[in-house]
């Protein structure tokens, strides 16, 4: 069996194209100026203010907070999560989102066969293991935040539900952008979920016409086609490699890191050097067309 | 911190392993992960080092009251540890209820069964005896606590010397180690714990379960024995129902288990008597081996070498017979010798390009020879191969230019073709050869 052996390498410094603003750790001064309002991640030292995460200061106004750059997940209501079921309560499933606390999934909140405006009966209750066990991945959306910070999901809509065939990807949270949609069915062959929460969903195309018998439920167990197989591992390993990078997670990105890594091996992406290049082919893409 | 759930497709693919008789880590099913056990400089302490799973144990002794009922037998208390350095998953503060239940065995399999004789351990009936205390904090878990965390208790306390101590009468005197040499416990015999862990409901066993293993099996079972076949703990838990072949095959396994792990505790125990007895440094430091960054150590493997040597012999055998060695060699100065003579220099070296083209008639060019014999010497050394002697008679048509470097002597021959100069202007490469000399003195 052949090993690939690499020797370890020095840190080399990125060429980040617009350097952040301002960065802090913990216990920096901000300001000493009074007249701003204090926003997350910063607090009071007799008249300074101070941070108290490392990240990077964002001003809006009068309201100075610190973004951190590594986080867990903090849910905003709206976001779409990828989660995993780990527990199975009475009229709850509690789904793991990579967050401080385990997510909620309501009982009443999912989507039942049968129609949507079923009343939640006891039969119901107990049949919630058939519908959602420990272990099975969800696409869901935030609905509400609890005092505790936990979040309520819900899967109202057809396109949430229960996920069937693909691979997951555990990418840090602050790395997957805010868009409007999160679903996209990319034009190489597979469809990528990027989960708010840094975990992503890559599966073959979802056909559009096939959710809307199922109450996104159902699972599709068919064997995929290698080819297809092929491309989502394809797509895997170029998402890791943006990872690595630091470079932001959003259909384009990794579209472009997609077609860059084209020309390597699926399995020769995973080696740092292959994945620095397609990270850097991709970032430099990126700059000339936005640039 | 709460653990990351497994996915279910390695638990199948773990479950799936183990149903074809597989470990993931490419163990067998009765494999014991590699142990090591390693002492500190104080006496009683220990660390247990079984595969990734590492278990610190510190035996300490004070002087107490006894029990009322028990007025004539000291105490032995063991405390089991899980913070969260050992694994995210464990919480700071209250055990948890799998903790409570790993102290529990520990206390049953060494206190219960009377390993350390208790009655040893009065100093005055009534008033004061020892209270010896093992407290096992585990390091990092990587499967199986249960079992390393015995092995450290009971060696611990194997390894402990407690202070001596004299009854005169109504005085007691406690000797400092300097006065007299700390005294050993009395322990009678080893009990060892060996974890079982069960899958598809009892139906496939595996010995010493790694953190995954741990996770995904259904039930496990602890038999706690020692060296003479004597069962001292027993317990089963988890959601599964066992046969009584199983818990009878399970005991049997325990047996063999517990005879090599026993004999090997005994043997670090006497390595590290020797040691101490030698006047070595023991301890800690000594036992760690060094953890460098970019080395990665690993235990000397056997190997079977009997057919090498056959091998070799047939390959010599076989082979052909050897190239006559090449006797022309001319000795340019002592220590210079040319064997051969170069190809044509396909090195581009624009300064000696323009000489050339000024020294068209040949002109000896002592300096400049000199230079570039330097800047070339090396990569004819490289590149250049040792011409056999036959190809002298083609060279002849090429350009060759020997430069021989001698200090002192400023004869310095070199030919230059002019066909050198007339190669054609697009080839990017002059041709100049250079001989190769072998520098006996350079070796």
């Amino acid at each position: 069996m052949a090993v690939h052996i690499t020797l370890p390498e020095s840190r080399k410094k990125s060429a980040v194209p617009d350097a952040p603003k301002h960065l802090v750790t913990p216990g920096d001064v901000i300001t000493t100026d009074t007249g701003y309002m204090r926003g997350h991640g910063t607090y009071m030292d007799d008249d300074k203010l101070k941070a108290s995460l490392a990240g990077v200061v964002e001003r809006v106004n009068k309201l100075i907070c610190v973004q951190p750059l590594k986080t867990r997940y903090n849910g905003e209501i709206g976001d779409v999560v990828v989660g995993r079921v780990t527990e199975v309560g009475q009229r709850r499933w509690r789904v793991d989102v990579n967050s401080r606390l385990d997510a909620v999934l309501m009982l009443s909140a999912v989507n039942l066969p049968g129609g949507e405006l079923r009343r939640r009966s006891a039969e119901d209750e107990l049949m919630m293991r058939e519908y959602l066990q420990e272990g099975d991945l969800i696409s869901a959306e935030v609905q509400a935040i609890f005092h505790d910070g936990a979040l309520s999901l819900h899967t109202r809509s057809l396109k949430y539900g229960k996920l069937s065939q693909g691979v997951m990807v555990q990418v840090s949270p602050s790395l997957v952008k805010r868009r409007k949609t999160h679903f996209h069915n990319l034009p190489c062959g597979a469809s990528v979920i990027l989960g708010n929460n840094g975990y992503v969903w890559v599966s073959p195309t979802i056909n559009d016409e096939k959710t809307e018998s199922s109450g996104g439920y159902e699972q599709d167990l068919e064997p995929v086609p290698s080819t297809d197989r092929e491309v989502i591992a394809r797509l895997r390993n170029c998402i890791l490699a943006l990872a690595t990078h630091k470079l932001l997670l959003y259909d384009t990105s990794v579209l472009y890191a997609y077609e860059a890594s084209r020309q390597h091996q699926v399995k020769d992406l995973l080696q740092p050097d292959i994945a620095e290049k397609v990270a850097d082919d991709t970032r430099q893409r990126l700059q000339m067309e936005s640039g | 911190m709460k653990e990351v759930p497994i996915s279910t497709c390695e638990r199948e693919f773990i479950l799936k392993a183990i149903r074809d008789r597989k470990r993931i880590d490419g163990r067998q099913t009765y494999d014991y992960r590699r142990l090591k056990v390693s002492f500190g400089m104080e006496r009683g302490c220990c660390i247990v080092e079984l595969g990734d799973t590492k278990v610190l144990a510190q035996v300490s002794g004070k002087i107490e009251e006894p029990k009322k009922n028990r007025p004539t037998e000291g105490s032995i208390i063991i405390n089991l540890e899980l913070s969260p350095m050992a694994s995210p998953a464990f919480e700071p503060g209250r055990p948890t209820e799998s903790g409570i239940e790993m102290n529990r065995i520990l206390e049953r399999n060494i206190r219960d069964s009377r390993a350390v004789d208790t009655e040893s351990l009065c100093i005055v009936a009534g008033e004061k005896v020892w209270s010896i205390r093992a407290d096992v904090h585990v390091l990092n878990d990587e499967g199986n606590i249960m079992d390393a965390a015995s092995i450290a208790a009971i060696t611990a306390l194997a390894h402990f010397r407690r202070p001596d101590v004299t009854v005169m009468g109504e005085e007691v005197t406690i000797h400092s180690p300097e006065d007299r040499d700390p005294v050993p416990l009395s322990v009678h015999h080893m009990p060892v714990c060996v974890t079982f862990a069960f899958f598809d409901q009892g139906e496939f066993l595996l010995v010493d379960p790694n953190r995954l293993e741990e996770r995904v099996m259904d039930g496990r079972m602890v038999v706690g024995m020692n060296m003479h076949r004597e069962i001292c703990t027993l317990m089963m838990s988890g959601g599964m129902l066992l046969v009584k072949e199983q818990v009878l095959r399970c005991s049997q396994i325990a047996t063999v288990k517990v005879a090599e792990i026993i004999e090997l505790i005994q043997k670090a125990l006497d390595k590290d008597a020797q040691a101490r007895q030698a006047g070595e440094k023991c301890g800690f430091a000594e036992s760690v081996p060094a953890n460098k960054i970019t080395t990665n150590k690993k235990e000397p493997t056997l190997i079977d070498t009997t057919a090498a040597a056959q091998q070799a012999s047939q390959v010599i055998q076989e082979a052909g017979p050897v190239d006559k060695p090449m006797s022309n060699m001319i000795v340019q100065a002592p220590g210079t010798a040319q064997i051969g003579e170069g190809l044509v220099n396909t090195w581009q070296i624009d300064d000696v390009d323009m000489e050339s083209e000024e020294e068209e008639e040949g002109r000896k060019k002592s300096v400049t020879n000199g230079k570039e014999a330097e800047a070339t010497s090396k990569p004819t050394e490289r590149k250049r191969p040792v011409k056999a002697v036959s190809h002298a008679d083609d060279s002849g048509s090429e350009e060759e230019e020997k430069v021989m470097l001698y200090q002192g002597d400023a004869e310095m021959k070199s030919t230059e073709d002019s066909t050198a100069l007339q190669q054609p202007p697009n080839s990017d490469k002059p041709a100049k050869k250079k001989g190769k000399k072998k520098k006996a003195a350079q070796k």
